[in-house]
């Protein structure tokens, strides 16, 4: 008898700043962008005796996530093993810790035959790092405090349906993106944030890729003056040219996706000429659909 | 409820309505404006530890921007002292008087900045009485610009794509603010500065104006030039009229500044009817009841039988005098470029 679980990663963030919890409190608050092609699959092995452990050993706090969950709910048996298997890259903004988070602790509840409410989900995944993302609400967009692991506000609708072009700006060198400190934003950017937060939630509302993508692009401008990516002004002149509806980028990686619209009938084009021009500046980009 | 509930429900005041008059035409409709940049710049100054309550707010102001103020005293616990002109009316004045407001009227105008000059010098005089006094400084203060996210916001999901923002100027703030915020999502936003004949902001020469809560005799530090596409110069009565169809069409009941405004949102709107146009309609009507809305008032200004022009006039420089409306494009570009260029000596 064993437990599986899995979770997806993402693609960085449509937006992050901070914004108003209720009148006049700020706190940090991000949209992950996820990516289900990114995963991490845990699986959960009971064991005799009270060491939890995890394969690979390094993964050290999906191994400590799991330890708390069995000794807060008071199991009998709080031993286990715990094995995670990935395909998302560390290090460049796409969420592999949180992923291998998520996925093991619901791993371990799949075993004890506990069901956990995304919200539960998400303050243990924040109890196990510093912060983390939004992937554990599984399609419902959502306003998320990342530091304190709950929603500011349910954004009422899923993301719309965008494809990737994914560049890595940096990918000879993998940063840790929780040593970063957090960026502090003057008057203008938090209210900047502000009317953004009325763009995402029409864009949400009106399920429209074009008007999420430049909200997208606005919040990776503003993200330029504090953690800024390299090459953002010639991957944004690329999407540009080739009519992206956007640009995101991972706010504390190294990751920068151009935004396409699935509907348009000119997309598949665009993201072939895309992907050229970025071959040719010497990247190697991916594609992500929906 | 608490207190501080009650006190967020004042910030409903604060917003604009945002009413669709016609396919491509909103109007965003405030009942007083300046109470969102009132409220933000005391918002800030209390978290900045620039005044507590009990402490005194100074201003010079003959408009809502003193009532705004006023009305936020009387709830915080401040003290207004409000230096104003003789221009200040009988409405403002009892208001202002209600909500416990101290009013100062200088009744001479002082050399080159007439009555806004005299006004600031007994403003300072004020500020050196009062060791706890803060002065908002609405023309220059950023936090002024900064206060209108809360209408990109509401403009946000209530409209959606805008492709045009049209609005009147006086202290720079609610345009440039709007505009700039709106542009972060739309770079190519076109925005027009509504003004008025005899103000400074734009390059007309200094003067007398008929039409108030517009325009200025002093260039405001929060007027970003680089905004703005365009500028319209509206005369007192082809405002008045403007806002007297207003009224009569949508049943809206705002002032002269909304008139001017809508004025040309409708040129714009009848322009290019695949372009969404917001107006900026910054105060109601009632404190114009005895005079733009009275006929006898207005009737040395114009006839009321004779219908205002539908178009405005081009003109190639804003030096130019203007007696009806008239139009120049600013193409976003710094105060003074119309002017000849100084060569300078090598």
């Amino acid at each position: 008898m064993f437990g599986i679980g899995s979770a997806i990663g993402h693609h960085g963030e449509i937006i992050q700043g901070v914004f108003e919890r209720d009148r006049r409190s700020l706190v940090r608050g991000l949209v992950s962008f996820p990516c289900s092609a990114l995963k991490s699959k845990a699986t959960f092995h009971p064991t005799e005796g009270s060491e939890v452990t995890v394969s690979p050993a390094w993964k050290t706090k999906a191994r400590d996530a799991v330890k708390t969950f069995l000794a807060r709910r008071g199991v009998p048996t709080a031993g286990g093993s715990l094995c995670i298997e990935s395909n998302i890259s560390v290090g460049f903004g796409l969420g592999s810790s949180t992923a291998d988070v998520i996925a093991s602790i619901r791993a371990v509840a799949r075993y004890h035959g506990v069901c956990l409410a995304p919200a539960d989900i998400a303050r243990m995944a924040v109890e196990a790092e510093q912060a983390c993302d939004s992937t554990m609400f599984d399609g419902r967009a959502v306003l998320f405090a990342q530091r304190e692991g709950h929603v500011i506000e349910s954004l009422a609708g899923e993301l719309p349906a965008i494809d990737i072009v994914s560049v890595n700006v940096s990918p000879d060198m993998p940063v840790d993106t929780l040593a970063y400190p957090p960026a502090r934003y003057s008057t203008t950017e938090i209210e900047q944030f502000r009317s953004l937060r009325g763009f995402l939630r029409a864009a949400i509302r009106s399920a429209s890729p074009s008007l999420l993508g430049r909200v997208a692009t606005a919040s990776a401008i503003i993200n330029q003056r504090h953690l800024p990516q390299k090459y953002f002004v010639e991957v944004k002149a690329i999407a540009e040219k080739n009519q992206a509806v956007g640009i995101q980028v991972a706010h504390s990686g190294t990751v920068i996706g151009l935004m396409f619209d699935p509907a348009k009938p000119t997309e598949r084009k665009q993201i072939k000429t895309a992907i050229t021009d970025l071959n040719s500046l010497g990247f190697s980009p991916r594609l992500y659909r929906h | 409820m608490s207190l501080h509930e009650a006190l967020d429900s004042i910030g409903e005041l604060e917003r604009p309505r945002i009413i669709q008059l016609r396919p491509n035409l909103f109007a965003c409709c405030f009942q007083i404006m300046k109470l969102l940049p009132a409220r933000f710049m005391l918002d800030r100054a209390e978290d900045r530890g620039e005044i507590s309550p009990g402490g005194v707010i100074c201003e010079t102001t003959s408009g809502t921007f003193g009532l705004a103020l006023a009305k936020l005293g009387a709830i915080r616990g401040y003290q207004v002292k409000l230096v104003s002109d003789p221009a200040v009316d009988p409405y403002l004045a009892a208001r202002l008087k209600s909500l416990g407001a101290e009013v100062e009227i200088v009744s001479k105008p002082s050399g080159a900045h007439g009555f806004q000059g005299a006004r600031l010098t007994r403003l300072h005089e004020i500020i050196a009485a009062n060791s706890s006094a803060y002065w908002p400084q609405q023309y220059d203060n950023p936090d002024n610009p900064l206060s209108y996210s809360v209408v990109a916001e509401r403009l946000a999901e209530i409209v959606g794509q805008i492709d045009s923002l049209v609005g009147s100027v006086g202290s720079g703030g609610s345009m440039s603010g709007t505009a700039k915020f709106l542009r972060d999502v739309f770079p190519d936003l076109q925005v027009s500065a509504v003004d008025t004949p005899c103000s400074i902001l734009f390059g007309q020469p200094d003067g007398t104006r008929t039409l108030r809560g517009l325009g200025n005799s002093i260039m405001p530090k929060n007027l970003d030039h680089s905004q703005f596409d365009d500028v319209h110069w509206v005369t007192a009565f082809e405002a008045l009229a403007s806002m007297r169809k207003l009224n009569r069409q949508y049943g809206l009941f705002m002032g002269p500044t909304s008139g001017a405004s809508m004025l040309v949102a409708e040129w714009v709107a009848r322009r290019s009817p695949e372009k969404i146009v917001v107006a900026m309609l910054a105060d109601e009507g009632h404190r114009y009841y005895q005079t733009a809305y009275n006929d006898d008032w207005l009737a040395p200004l114009g006839d009321l039988s004779v219908s205002p022009p539908s178009d405005p006039i081009f003109v190639s420089s804003p030096v130019e005098p203007v007696g009806q409306w008239s139009r120049y494009a600013w193409g976003r570009r710094e105060p003074g470029h119309y002017l000849p260029q100084q060569r300078i000596a090598s």
